[in-house]
């Protein structure tokens, strides 16, 4: 999922946006069904789903509490790495309020 | 339902957004600042953690 990801965002750098998604994920793989019969499986609390698009091809992976230190450092590091684009603060205007925004 | 967290990054606007929601309220934080970047990084993060963690409470919340 990394490796996509990473060109996901190599792919955009010239336009479009990449989108990432994140949510509570509890193992259920079938849809709810309508007339409750009541679900045959234990719903997992400790695991989330990331998703990413850059609105044309989607990524998506299962990031359980065992995988998540090890996931998160790459992850982080993904995106700070990537969303190099945004502008930076002059000199003189930091002075002011760096405090107020730690 | 449920509570989602959108993370978007557009290169060529120069610009991140991120969402939070749990479909009643809806928080968006945009920004074009490069020191947010690594702000909204270990925010997201700490999201991540939170939906692993199997306690239903966490205590670090962050109030930025």
């Amino acid at each position: 999922f990394l490796t996509e990801l990473t060109r996901l965002f190599q792919k955009c750098r010239t336009s479009g946006s990449v989108f990432i998604t994140l949510k509570k994920y509890d193992g259920r793989t079938k849809p709810v069904p309508r007339k409750g019969h009541a679900e045959s499986f234990e719903p997992a609390d400790n695991k989330c789903l990331l998703r990413a698009t850059d609105g044309k091809k989607k990524i998506s992976t299962v990031v359980s509490s065992k995988e998540v230190n090890k996931f998160q450092m790459a992850y982080s590091n993904l995106l700070r790495a990537n969303m190099d684009g945004l502008k930076k603060k002059d000199k003189k205007s930091k002075n002011k309020k760096s405090k107020a925004t730690q | 339902f449920q509570v989602r967290v959108v993370l978007k990054y557009r290169h060529c606007d120069g610009n991140l957004c991120i969402k939070v929601t749990d479909d009643v309220a809806c928080l968006l934080y945009r920004t074009d600042q490069a020191q947010d970047v690594k702000k909204i990084e270990k925010f997201h993060s700490q999201l991540m953690r939170l939906m692993v963690a199997k306690e239903s409470r966490s205590s670090t919340m962050e109030t930025d």
